[in-house]
This record gives C-alpha cells, structure tokens and sequence, in this order.
C-alpha cells in the first residue's frame, strides 16, 4: 500500500466524482422527458447513464485505491478558506470510493435485469426514472462530502425507494410494505437531522473533514447525543435491530431488481455512515464501550433475523431477513475497531452486495416464470428451470459460506478478527458473538436448505408442467454475478490488496481525510493521530486455490475409481417412462389383486406428495417454539410497533451514548 | 519427487486408501462389538466392505423426479469433500495439509459434506428423502454448537502459551506436544464426552441418527439411492466416522508417541478404535432411537452444558 499523496489531484479524475452522480440524475430527468413510448431509448438511457457512473467509478480507483490520492471536488470553485469549509464538496477517498463501486456495480447489473424483468409492467417511465434517483443519491451518499448532503441524499434515497416498493401495487401488501418503510424510514431520517441540527449548533460547520478536525476536541453531551442521533440513524437505513422487521415488508413486495437494491446497496450506505461515523468523525472505534456495543449489535442482528428467517415461507421474505442477518455479520466485523476487522467487514459487505443480488434475482426469476414466491406452494422448479436453479445454488452456497465462494472468503475473515479481538481484549463478549456468529452460519444454511427443498426440488406441480425457464436476457445479469462470486471466492488475496486494505487503511486515518482539505499539517496540529496502525499480525488471507487443486485431485481419482469398479454412467436406467413402469408392475404384481401396493414395490408413489417449506424443520421449531411463538408476537406486523421499536432504540442510544462518551 | 510424495499421500497414506481402509474397518468392527453387547454373533467385520463392493456392481437407477446431475454429482463431491477435510487433520504425526485457521475449514468442510448428502436426497423429489433431509439439518445444527464450543474450548487451552486462542490443528499438536494431551487436563474432560456425543451424531450413529430411520422413513437420505451412488454414501459414512475419531485424537490425544511415526499411526488406529466402541458400540447397543426433537434438545442443553463447562474452565485458567 502506498503512502497517502496530499495536494489536489490536477486532469480530469478531479472531475470524475461529481460527473459519476451527476451522469445517474441526468439519465432520470432524460427518461422523465422521454415519456411512455420509445422503449428502446429509454433503455439506452438507463444503460448509458448507469454503465457510464460505473466506467468513472471505476477509473476512479487506480489513482485512489493504489496510488493513495484523496479526490475533493469542490461545487462552484467553493474552495475552503482557513480553516472553514462552507461549499458544497464531494471528497472521494478510499473508503468512499468501496462503496461507489459496490452501488454503482449493482445499481448497473440490476438495471440489465430490468430491462426483460419489467418489460410486461405498465408506466416504465416513472419505474425507471425513481430508479436512476435512487441510484444517484446512493452514488452522492457515499461521495458526498458533507453532512447535509449526506442528509439530502438520505431523503432522495428513502422517498424514491419506498416509491420503487409499492411500485407493483396490485401485488398484495405491496401499499402496507411502502407505507410501513416510509413511516419507519422517516424516523431514521429525522433522527439524522436531529443529530446534524445538534452539531450544527454546536460546531458552526458540517463539512465531513471538518467535523473530523474539530469533534474530538469538542466532546460533549451534546455532540454525544449527536453521535447517538446520527448512528441509529444509519442503523435505520442499514435496517438493523431492531429495525429488520422493515426490511421483510419492504423486500418481499419490491420488483426483484429493487429487493437487490434495497438489500444490497440502501444498506451498506447505512454500513458506510456508521465506519464514517465511528471512525472517521468521532474516531471513538478505539473506545471499548463503543465496540463492543456496536459488535454486539451486529450479533444480535445476525442471529434474531436468521432465526426470523427460518420461519418465512415467502422467498422473498426469508431473502430479506438473511440481508439483515448479513449486514449484523457485518457490522459485527465493523464494529471490532481493528484494521483485519475492518476488512472483513467490507470484505462481506461487498460479498453481500454480490450473492444477495444473484439471489433476489434468481428469486425474481422464479416469480417471473412461476407467478408465486410462496415456498409451500412452489416445488420441482430444478427440472424446469435448470439454469436458474445453477445460479440459485451459487448464491445460496456463497451466503451459507461454504468453500470456496466469497461468503466463506470473508466469513473467515470475520471468524479470524473476532477471534484475534477476543485474544487482545480478553473479553468473553467477543467468544459470545464468535458463537453467535457461526450458529448464524448453520442456520442460514439450514434455510437454504429448506429453500432449495421447497422450491427447487421435489415432484413438480401440475400447474407448473408448461413452465419455461427465463430468457437469456435475465440471465446475463445472475452470470455477472454468480462469476463474480466465485472470483473474488477463489482470489481473496487479490481483493485485499486492491480494494479492501486501501478502503480499511482509508477509515483507520481520519488525518488524510481531513489534509485532504485543508492542506497537509492541519490534523497533526490538531493532534489527530497520523495514520492508524496497519495490521501487525497480518493474519493470512484464505487461499483456496491450493485447497481446490486438492479437492480437484481427490475428485478425479474418486471419478477413476467410480469408472473401473463401477459400472460406468452409460448404463443407467431413467425410470421416466410411465406407462412403461406401469406395465412393468403390472406385469410384476399380476398374481396381486390391488394396485395399491405398486407404492410400496416401486418406491415412488405416483400422487404427490411434497414436503414443503412450512414442514421443514418441524423438529427445531418445535423445540424452541417459546422462543419463536415470542418472537411471532413480536414482529406483529404493526407499524405502531415498529415504530415503538425504533424510539426505544434511539432512547437506548442516547443514554449509551451520554454515559459511555 | 515432491509430486510423487504428495501423491502417495492423497492416494495412499493418510489419503484415499487408509481412510477408507479404516472407516469401513471400524464400521465393521462397531458392528461386530454391538453384536457382542446384544449377544449375537454380528456379522463378520467386512460386512460393511462386502455390502459396498455389490453396490457397486448394481444397476443405477435414477428416480423420476430426480434432477440427474445433483442425484449423481452429490454422492461422489461429498465423499470427495469428506476426505479433503481429512487431509487437514494430523494423523501419525502430521498432516498433509495445514492452514492459518484450518479448525475452520474441517469445520465447514464437514458441512458441505452433510449438504451434499441432503442435496442429493433433496434431489430424488421423494416425500421420505425430504423428511430426511430436515432431520439431517435439524441434527446437524444440535450438534453444530456444541461442536464449536468444543472447538473453542480446546482452542483456547492450547492457546494458553501465547495468550490468544487458535484455530490450527497444528498448533494445538504442537501445544500437546509439550503439555501432554488435552485430554489429561482434568477441566477438558467434559468437552472430551460432549465431543463423543458429536461424533455420534456428526457420523449418523445410531440413538442419534434421526436422518436414516431405517423403521420410520426407510432411511430417508438414502431412500431412493441404488447402485454406485448408494455405494458412495455408504462409503461416506464408513469415512465420516474414521475422520471424526481421527478429529477426536487430534484435538484430544495428541502428542502421543510423538517422533515415532509409525507408533503414531498405531495409536492413532488403537485410539479410533476405543473411540468406535464408545460412541457408535455402548449408546447402540443400549439405546433406542431418539426422536428428532429429543435430539435436539439434548445437544443444546446436556452435550452444549458439557461443552461450556469446559470453556468456561478454561477461560479462567483452569
């Protein structure tokens, strides 16, 4: 890694941030003007705009991620003076640009999705232009440079989202999902607005650096209570507990394309408020109080929303909870403090972003060619659509962490920091979640068991014999993103050294953050440490490649050996002709008078008879049916509740924050 | 040269061959001595290896349903998986393979094996197999966190010299190497019987092994498994057990004979077989099958209990 450059970047990079925001609101205006017909055009639009931020976030990254510039770009030639930066700036460092690339990737892969996916949806128009909004103000969040445009973007996002949501409006409770994430949304969102409204009053400025110049001296209640308002307001929009009830309205009736949106970007913006937050302004990560709370709050997230998961039998709703139950992985790993656990974090966050997405749009996939995305009336789609059903399988072998996709690449990586925590701190908290954390582990994939069980395998319902897989054209997104899975599963080391140690040494140092505007010197006369310690005990990244040449080894003379003492693949009998079997027992049972004991010779009994997804499991559930009978009260579905929920957590903030600051 | 050692130890020592020489070895074997406890006479300790070896030569037949390329890629990557796992545990010594964290990966490699039993009972579409399939994923989160905690335990105490905890199989060797096996650490004994309830139930042994109820869903996983493939998953099974008492020496009996390889290895054979009798032979022979819900509950109160007073011991030093 090299050393941070300081001093303003000259050519056009120093361009690049703004025209990458502004190339995703110019493209929505475009399709607003362009109006209901002219399909083709407006597609173009959307590609053009959205592949375009892509290409510029993308060019972005050689000159930030590698060579250690920080972009600040000024609005209007606003540049600060002294000490005081009152423009409007965006600054694009490290850390901000890892989350440009994880929205404008995604905001890009999902709109080539719905280009087939919403093709039969009426007023594509409005669909597209919320889309490209909800797109830019992602891209401004996270490259915005001050706290109020922050907050802006943070409103566009939230208003063009909970629109995005109810936007199939016939669908069943799609109005309830959009209504209950706007009222719960805009608690979120005013409490970002109390906690700026409180530093504003407080320090006289809300420009990112130099909040970070001036906080750390001018701790206080106030700017605590500030501090409590900010974070459970990310919290909110990354849907954290206890505001995951949400995000299962919210996903399971948004179109496909936007459940990926919502679930793999809206959320990591709330990711990247929080590190911005804990590490970069108040730089009170170190604090042991702070970590902990924070590490814990990930745990509980992860492990609640993965129970919740369990008992879903809509797929877009057990999807949803399993994105909250990822993020808590997440900012557990955030909320470890420590340079290793950091990168897993963002590791995952990233890895989250890639399977998630293939996942909801496999999801999406089915609902497009089955009609339903209920697990108990599904089953048998594997035969029909073999193709989705691949893609399915990489992603829910990438979120249940199994070797060698990047769900277990950054897992362990979590697994490692929490660990190495644990070692350093002493503090059996730490054990508590590593526990919690694997059990998290089995139990996403009990569920993806149940999912691949209910939905994709068993005999095939008689209403689904005429289904058709879906188009290449949906398709081609799922590949970008199943490829990516098993790239960055197979190259962790790769992903570190370019992406994910930049980004993680980039929020370590909150005093590049601040030079980078005003001038080198400035944060060392502040006392504002210079650099945070890199990782000492680098621990070893997960290299599958060796272990893969092995499993690669054992399988081929596993093969050899099937081949020489087996009977070869080519005798096989594919009991697939009906009428054939029937009158082989027939002709078995001849001397029997009833046929039906052909069930019990045959060992398949020709009505059907599935298992399906609500049966699943019965064994657990059972057990622990105090705990999920709780549970079921809990998530009431009432938003007077959720919103309960919400006022109990910024109150529990608050006071944490008074007294731990 | 390099090639050729690496060779002979994927396909011979400690690879394909002895693995599972030994897992069919000690399932024969666990089924002699129940025999003896039921004062039977048992089937002669190939019984296993004989039932294989026809499975093999039988026809295949794929189910109507079955989605064809999971029914016969499943059985044969598990078992593929199973034995990679088993290259990171040290036997005789060392192991073949050795990572930063590989606790972790024989952890989850173990799992992609049981996934890959379900998947391809999943597979077959039938109403039994997918009866079997929730009860191999509800066995296997009962047993899951006791496991770690295990893992954890052991982790820690081997640990100890440097403060932290570990993760590497061959550390924790190398910690027994000098204090003598974990096992003789009084406050690890609990951990010890939990890790055989763990081996039981990881291998499918019988009181804990809801997913093949042979009485109940005609062996649900394997129901409509015929020929090569069913071969494979016995096969699996037989190697499952030998990898989970080998796991138990490891983590446990360590250290033993150390520079003497081939005593090693001995031990090693003597340590998986005591291993065999107590946790596949006694609950066999004396038991009846639990069901799926007192399965679960037993592990996550009394085996997970067990597990944490170790933890907890030795989080305190002791």
């Amino acid at each position: 890694m090299m050393e941070m450059i300081y001093g303003q970047i000259g050519g056009a990079v120093a361009h690049f941030p703004i025209f990458a925001v502004i190339s995703l609101f110019l493209g929505a205006f475009l399709t607003a003007l362009v109006g209901k017909r002219r399909a083709l055009l407006r597609r173009g639009i959307v590609f053009v705009s959205s592949l375009v931020s892509l290409v510029l976030v993308i060019l972005m990254i050689p000159p930030v991620m590698s060579e250690g510039w920080i972009i600040t770009y000024w609005m209007g030639g606003w540049e600060p003076v002294g000490q005081w930066a009152i423009g409007i700036g965006l600054e694009a460092d490290a850390l901000s640009l890892f989350f440009a690339l994880i929205v404008t990737a995604a905001v890009f892969t999902a709109a080539l999705y719905s280009f087939p996916y919403m093709a039969q949806d009426s007023q594509p128009e409005n669909y597209y232009t919320l889309y490209l909004m909800l797109a830019g103000s992602l891209l401004g969040l996270v490259l915005s440079g001050d706290l109020f445009n922050i907050f802006v973007m943070i409103e566009i996002m939230t208003m063009t989202a909970v629109a995005l949501t109810a936007f199939r409006v016939d669908y069943d409770g799609a109005l309830e999902g959009a209504i209950k994430y706007m009222i719960v949304g805009s608690i979120g969102s005013s409490a970002v607005l109390v906690g700026i409204a409180i530093l504003y009053s407080q320090l006289h400025t809300l420009n990112l650096a130099q909040l970070a110049l001036r906080l750390p001296e001018a701790n206080s209640p106030a700017t605590a209570a500030a501090f409590a308002f900010l974070f459970v307001g990310f919290g909110s929009k990354a849907f954290l507990f206890p505001f995951h009830p949400l995000a299962a309205d919210a996903h399971a009736v948004a179109p496909a394309s936007i459940s990926m949106i919502i679930s793999g970007v809206i959320t990591k913006c709330g990711v990247y408020g929080i590190i911005r937050l804990c590490y970069v302004l108040w730089q009170n990560m170190s604090l042991p109080a702070v970590s902990t709370a924070v590490t814990l709050i990930g745990a509980v997230s992860c492990f609640i929303c993965v129970t919740m998961a369990f008992n879903q039998h809509n797929f877009k709703r057990l999807l949803a909870f399993h994105s909250i139950s990822q993020i808590g992985y997440v900012i557990a790993a955030v909320g470890l403090g420590s340079f290793f656990g950091l990168e897993a974090g963002l590791f995952h966050a990233m890895n989250h972003t890639i399977f998630k997405g293939l996942l909801f749009l496999a999801a999406g996939a089915v609902q497009h060619a089955a009609g339903t995305l209920d697990l108990d009336r599904l089953g048998g789609l594997a035969r029909k659509m073999p193709r989705t059903f691949l893609l399915f399988l990489i992603g829910a072998a990438a979120i249940s962490g199994l070797p060698p996709f990047n769900g277990f690449a950054s897992k362990w990586m979590i697994y490692q920091s929490v660990f190495e925590k644990a070692e350093e701190s002493g503090n059996p908290v730490f054990i508590l979640v590593l526990v919690l954390c694997l059990l998290s582990s089995v139990l996403t994939l009990a569920s993806f068991v149940k999912v691949t069980q209910s939905v994709f395998f068993g005999p095939c319902r008689p209403e689904y014999a005429e289904l058709r897989d879906v188009s290449a054209a949906m398709r081609v997104p799922m590949w970008i993103l199943a490829t990516l899975c098993v790239i960055t599963g197979l190259f962790p080391g790769a992903v570190r050294n370019i992406l994910l140690a930049p980004a993680a040494a980039a929020a370590g140092n909150p005093a590049a953050y601040i030079d980078a505007v005003f001038g080198v010197g400035t944060a060392a006369g502040a006392h504002i440490p210079e650099a945070a310690k890199a990782s000492e005990t680098l621990i070893g990244c997960w290299e599958p490649l060796s272990w893969l040449w092995l499993l690669l080894t054992v399988t081929c003379a596993v093969c050899f050996v099937m081949v020489l003492g087996g009977r070869p693949f080519g005798r096989t009998v594919q009991a697939d002709d009906a009428e054939e079997r029937r009158q082989a027992s027939e002709k078995l049972f001849a001397g029997l008078p009833d046929p039906k004991y052909e069930s019990f010779f045959s060992g398949e009994k020709a009505e059907f008879s599935h298992v399906g997804g609500s049966d699943l499991f019965w064994g657990f559930k059972y057990s622990l049916r105090r705990y999920f009978s709780y549970m079921r009260r809990w998530h009431s579905g009432n938003v007077n509740d959720y919103t309960r929920y919400g006022i109990a957590a910024l109150a529990f903030m608050l006071a944490f924050a008074v007294l731990c600051l | 040269m390099d090639f050729l050692m690496l060779a002979v130890q994927i396909l011979v020592f400690p690879g394909l061959l002895f693995m599972t020489a030994m897992g069919v070895l000690l399932t024969g074997l666990g089924g002699k001595l129940v025999a003896r406890l039921q004062n039977r006479v048992g089937p002669p300790v190939l019984q296993p290896w004989y039932d294989i070896l026809k499975c093999f030569g039988k026809e295949m037949i794929v189910p109507e349903h079955a989605g064809r390329a999971v029914y016969i890629g499943a059985p044969v990557l598990g078992f593929a998986v199973l034995c990679t796992a088993g290259f990171f545990i040290p036997m005789g010594g060392r192991a073949v393979f050795s990572g930063t964290a590989d606790v972790i990966v024989v952890l989850y490699l173990l799992t992609f094996c049981s996934v890959m039993a379900m998947a391809g009972a999943a597979s077959t579409g039938s109403p039994f197999a997918g009866v079997g399939v929730s009860r191999e994923m509800v066995a296997m989160i009962s047993y899951e966190l006791p496991f770690v905690l295990i893992l954890l335990a052991v982790g820690k105490l081997a640990g100890s010299d440097t403060g932290g905890v570990t993760f590497s199989l061959q550390s924790i060797a190398e910690w027994q190497r000098i204090h003598g096996p974990v096992l003789f650490h009084w406050s690890m004994i609990p951990a010890a019987i939990a890790m055989l309830f763990v081996i039981s139930c990881e291998a499918g042994l019988h009181p804990f092994d809801v997913a093949e109820a042979e009485t109940e869903i005609c062996e649900g996983l394997l129901a409509e498994y015929s020929g090569l493939p069913l071969a494979f998953y016995r096969l699996t099974h037989c190697v499952r057990l030998f990898i989970m008492t080998a796991l138990f020496a490891a983590l446990f009996l360590g250290g033993l004979a150390a520079g003497n390889d081939g005593l090693a290895v001995l031990l090693l054979v003597a340590v998986c077989i005591v291993l065999t009798f107590l946790c596949m032979a006694l609950p066999h022979g004396i038991c009846a099958r639990l069901r799926v819900e007192q399965l679960f509950r037993f592990y996550w109160t009394v085996v997970t209990g067990l597990a944490l007073v170790s933890l907890v011991l030795v989080w305190f030093g002791l």
